[in-house]
């Protein structure tokens, strides 16, 4: 049975925390029609359970490049990415897939769900791929979601029908799906306005209070200095990692 | 509940009807098309044998002279007859409703009641016909236009009038068996009487044709001559003398050479559909999965391994093909039903009762699954391979990111060109392996449309050469012979006649080394030099003047003399007599269905038969050149009274293109045919059109609703979708129209192969092409708009989320 309750608290009394996701020395090329370009130019990080990671950064800086390589989307020319002592940068495309289905829920700044899928279908879909569907228990598990992001009336409905701030909390609740320790959003909010934005963050905070760790790439500095930690992006190089505890929060 | 992985299924499937529906439609008339190949396939070859060895048909067939019913009896005792019968055949004239008097052939049987060889199907009234009463064949029923139970008029040798009341109304598989007089479609009316009225007809009753039919091996035409060998030596031996032998195997039903034509073309096409269809499903699902690519990003995201992916695309394209061939299936046998009835009248065979072919059915289902399964598994794999966050990311690479080639760069510097137009060419040169898919797809089935044309020129030009055999405007016939010199002077008397020609001709029995009668020919000897025949000679030269015993024999004799040719020497048995040619070359007729035909010059049948020089039919060539059918019937008729007033008994005074006409009534059926393949293959190549192009549109409607949103008016949308669909079309007909020519040149090397074992030369008609050039303009141009205003139609907040 899953739930959407906290699992055991990390345990902080540990002298030394195990990071959750390793990444070392991950260089990413990419090669176009106009010759190689370095997005990441050697990124090591390392992040802890129960941390809500800020990406910021200016628009070309590599925040996308560097979230697709923890959630196995796209592969590190040379590195290594350990998620949850995992290295995923040895795995296919097949084994990733059913790893992130299972560890990895992942959120788009554009909800990227099923257009032709039902919501509740939509959130059903990530079980029915990872071996976790049940007949019943899997449906039932999917109101409960969408009743955990206040959208359980509109079950049935097609994506198209919903607003673009619905939309997105569907796409939080099919990536919680599988109950995965790890989520990850780009630019959750970049469609949305502040107010709707704001209610997509809240979801974020009560998911980072009930133990998921979540890193979030964004633009919204409000947004980001309200996060745990903060890392700052340029040019394929991170250049600053502060943890703001406390600032900001209301 | 179903697991959301096929509920994605049923959703593409039922969400985008339109889509699902072209899909659907892409398939299915590829696969009916298909059906209906193989169902009329197999069918006119089963039911042409099976219905012609139910007749209980004659394996041989003799002209004799004096058959007298003793020696009858002693025919059926022949070791290997089972049966035999006989019969009066001779010809009359019978009053068409028309006012015409038309040639009909009187078949009179003694026992009719009681006849057991070619049996008659009735179709309509009573059999069998009492004295004084007559059935007709149905075939030639039109040209005399009467029915069951009117009155016809007959004129008898003499000029009486008798009138005969028409019983009923049959089929006779067995016209053109003998191969005398043409066969089939040179056969006048044929009606069926009681040897009672024979007497009252002012004939005597003494019958001159003999029918057999073998008691085992009817399927064994050596086997048949053997005992045909046996049959003569017991006339001969009761002074009977036999004019001419034919002898045919009981499956071998005398149209059989048009069925094989139609079979072969039949092969040809249903080959080339089946690559057309291949082309079609590929192109069809291509276009589908292009759609899908950001779909399959999102389920590998969420945790899709790529197995599943395949799984749910290939099940829908399963439920495609399963869909397409329930759909198909019913209308293939539907259609084929109807064109093997049309087909059975015009080829005088008799249908079976229609039964659904499993082959083809089979054949069908595996298209249905196989194809499209092979065709969409390579751009599913695709779809699958490329990366999550390629699919994903908001604008879809299509292809790789390519410079733009040489091509495109010229189409984006024609800097005169307007803007729409640019637009599109730079959007159908963009990917470039679905535009050479959709082009192959398109321009197949336009070649074929195309060539069907091509192949029906070539039929008329056949049929127009033929022509020359028959040059003459009236081809005379009088009740005795007269002397050449006599006829010709006093016709040429007349202003409206240029020129009279005596022509002798003769029937022969051909004799083999072995000395059995392989067959028997006819032998036509007009004057040499005669203008009115032009051959088409395949080797060797045509009998000239001074020529000793020269012959030239139709392409028929390599059948039953493998290897004849100029130099060899023929060996005919004219009215008993053994005579000795000379063959000098060897023409085309109309082929097999067309019996056996030799030339010879007037002088040589004259001096070897001993005619005197006398002859009872005559060509005659009018003053003024160039007469129409109508023209020669009203000629026909002067001469004929003429003629009467000077004292002569004209049996027949016919126009010569009657004789041409009916020539060609069977090669008239293989053009129909033709048509209605072309009608076919335009059904497959319009709706494979449709498809695709609306299904390229379709995949577009994202970028509609951008160029919309960039302030594109509607009009200027569609604008551009229709000029891209126009410039589809033309290049997909510039591309049919070139490969049409090899495609006519396999088709009608199917067709005279089957027919003269020859090929003749292929014709070109812009009749097809330009037909296929407006289809092509108008469907690319309907199948564009219609979603393409769909598309202009949403909203951009819809048309972003479309997928
Ligand atoms: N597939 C690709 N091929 C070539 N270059 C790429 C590709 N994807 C990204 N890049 C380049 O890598 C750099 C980093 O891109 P990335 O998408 O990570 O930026 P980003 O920080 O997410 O920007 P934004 O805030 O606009 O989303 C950019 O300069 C981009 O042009
Ligand atoms: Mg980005």
């Amino acid at each position: 049975m899953h739930h959407l309750d906290p699992q055991p608290p990390p345990c902080e009394s540990e002298s030394e925390p195990k990071a959750l996701i390793q990444l070392r020395q991950v260089v990413k090329r990419y090669r176009s029609a106009g010759g190689e370009f370095t997005a990441l130019k050697g990124i090591s990080l390392d992040i802890y359970p129960g941390e809500l990671v800020g990406i910021v950064g200016k628009s070309g800086a590599g925040k996308t490049t560097l979230v697709n390589m923890i959630t196995g989307i796209d592969h590190p020319t040379s590195g290594e990415i350990l998620v949850n002592g995992v290295a995923i940068h040895k795995m296919n495309e097949n084994q990733l897939a059913l790893w992130r289905g299972r560890t990895v829920g992942v959120i788009y700044q554009n909800f990227q769900l099923m257009p032709t899928l039902s919501l509740l279908n939509n959130i059903m879909l990530p079980m029915d791929f990872c071996g976790l569907w049940q007949r019943r228990i899997s449906a039932e598990r999917a109101l409960e979601l969408l009743r955990a992001v206040e959208l359980e009336d509109h079950a049935y409905k097609l994506p198209s029908a919903i607003s673009g701030g619905q939309q997105q909390r569907v796409a939080i609740a099919r990536a919680l799906a599988n109950d995965p320790p790890i989520l990850i959003a780009d630019e959750p909010t970049g469609r949305l306005d502040s107010v709707t934005a704001e209610t997509i963050f809240q979801i974020f905070i009560r998911l980072v209070e009930a133990g998921k760790t979540l890193v979030m790439v964004t633009h919204d500095e409000s947004l980001a200095c309200r996060a745990s930690r903060v890392i700052h992006i340029a040019d394929g190089q991170i250049t600053g990692d502060s943890r703001p505890r406390g600032e900001g929060e209301p | 509940m179903i697991r959301p992985r096929w509920y994605k299924v049923l959703a593409d499937l039922w969400g985008n009807r339109v889509r699902s529906s072209l899909v659907i439609a892409s398939i299915a008339v590829g696969l009916f098309a298909i059906g209906i190949i193989l169902t009329l396939h197999t069918i006119l070859q089963r039911d042409m044998r099976s219905g012609y060895a139910a007749i209980h048909p004659a394996n041989m067939e003799m002209s004799v002279l004096s058959l007298r019913t003793t020696t009858l009896e002693k025919v059926r005792g022949v070791a290997g007859v089972q049966n035999a019968e006989a019969a009066r055949v001779f010809n009359l004239r019978a009053k068409a409703r028309s006012g015409e008097w038309v040639t009909i052939t009187l078949n009179a049987f003694p026992d009719i009641k009681n006849k057991k060889i070619n049996r008659p199907k009735l179709e309509e009234g009573n059999w069998p016909p009492h004295k004084r009463q007559i059935a007709i064949d149905r075939y030639k029923l039109d040209e005399l236009g009467c029915n069951v139970g009117d009155w016809l008029e007959l004129e008898l040798p003499d000029g009486s009038i008798r009138t005969m009341q028409v019983s009923g109304v049959i089929q006779d598989q067995s016209i053109g068996a003998s191969g005398s007089g043409g066969g089939f479609f040179m056969a006048p009316a044929q009606g069926y009487i009681s040897a009672d009225s024979l007497g009252w007809l002012g004939q005597p009753e003494a019958y001159n044709q003999l029918y057999v039919a073998v008691a085992d091996h009817a399927e064994d035409e050596e086997h048949i001559r053997l005992v045909a060998d046996r049959v003569r030596k017991t006339i001969e031996k009761n002074g009977g003398v036999v004019l001419s032998q034919s002898v045919r195997a009981s499956d071998n039903h005398p149209n059989s050479s048009y069925t094989l034509a139609i079979s072969n073309v039949l092969i040809v096409l249903g080959a080339l559909v089946v690559v057309l269809s291949g082309f079609l499903i590929t192109n069809t699902f291509q276009a589908l999965l292009v759609q899908q690519v950001g779909q399959i990003g999102i389920m590998k995201t969420i945790g899709g391994r790529s197995q599943q992916i395949i799984a749910i695309y290939l099940s829908l394209i399963f439920i495609f093909g399963v869909l397409a061939f329930a759909l198909a299936l019913p209308l293939a046998n539907w259609a084929s039903r109807g064109l093997l009835k049309f087909l059975a009248g015009q080829i005088n065979m008799e249908l079976q009762e229609f039964r659904p072919v499993p082959a083809a059915a089979f054949l069908m289902l595996g298209l249905a699954l196989i194809v499209p399964q092979a065709a969409g598994f390579l751009p599913i794999l695709n779809g699958v391979r490329i990366s999550v966050q390629e699919a994903t990311s908001g604008i879809r690479q299509t292809g790789k990111t390519s410079r733009p080639s040489r091509l495109e760069q010229r189409l984006l510097h024609l800097r005169r060109a307007p803007r729409p137009l640019l637009v599109s060419l730079r959007n159908t040169f963009r990917s470039k392996g679905r535009l050479a898919l959709t082009l192959i797809t398109l321009s197949l089935g336009g070649a074929i449309f195309i060539a069907t044309f091509n192949v029906r020129t070539s039929i008329d030009d056949y049929v127009t050469r033929v022509g020359k055999y028959f040059l003459a405007d009236i081809n005379l016939t009088l009740e005795r012979p007269y002397h050449v010199r006599e006829i010709q002077k006093s016709l040429e008397a007349l202003p409206e006649v240029k020129m009279v020609e005596g022509w002798a001709s003769a029937r022969a029995e051909i004799l083999r080394s072995d000395n059995l009668v392989a067959d028997s020919t006819t032998i036509l000897a007009p004057p040499a030099d005669s203008p009115l025949v032009q051959p088409i000679l395949l080797e060797g030269r045509w009998v000239s003047a001074g020529d000793h015993n020269a012959i030239a024999i139709s392409e028929r004799f390599s059948d039953i003399l493998p290897g004849i040719g100029p130099g060899d020497t023929l060996r005919l048995r004219i009215n008993g007599q053994e005579t000795r040619w000379t063959v000098v070359g060897r023409f085309q007729l109309v082929g097999k269905s067309g019996g056996y035909v030799a030339y010879t010059s007037f002088e040589n049948l004259n001096r070897t038969v001993g005619y005197a020089n006398r002859t009872n039919t005559f060509r005659v060539v009018a003053s003024q050149p160039g007469l129409t059918l109508q023209g020669q019937k009203e000629l026909g008729r002067k001469i004929e009274s003429y003629l009467k007033s000077q004292g002569y008994n004209v049996k027949e005074a016919a126009a010569g293109l009657t004789l041409n006409e009916n020539t060609t009534t069977g090669l008239d059926v293989l053009t129909t045919f033709l048509l209605i393949m072309a009608l076919l293959t335009a059904l497959v190549g319009s709706i494979g059109l449709m498809g695709t192009m609306s299904l390229n549109v379709m995949e577009r409607t994202r970028e509609i609703g951008v160029l919309r949103a960039i302030g594109a008016s509607d009009g200027k949308v569609i604008q551009i979708v229709i000029v891209e669909g126009l410039l589809i079309g033309i290049i997909s007909w510039a591309l049919a129209f070139l490969l049409s020519f090899p495609i006519s040149k396999l088709m009608s090397d199917a067709v005279f192969m089957a027919l003269f074992d020859a090929s003749w030369r292929s014709s070109f008609t812009p009749i097809g092409s330009v037909i296929w050039l407006a289809a092509a303009l108008l469907l690319s141009a309907v199948a564009s708009i219609l979603p393409a205003r769909n598309a202009a139609r949403l909203t951009i907040r819809e048309v972003l989320a479309y997928e």
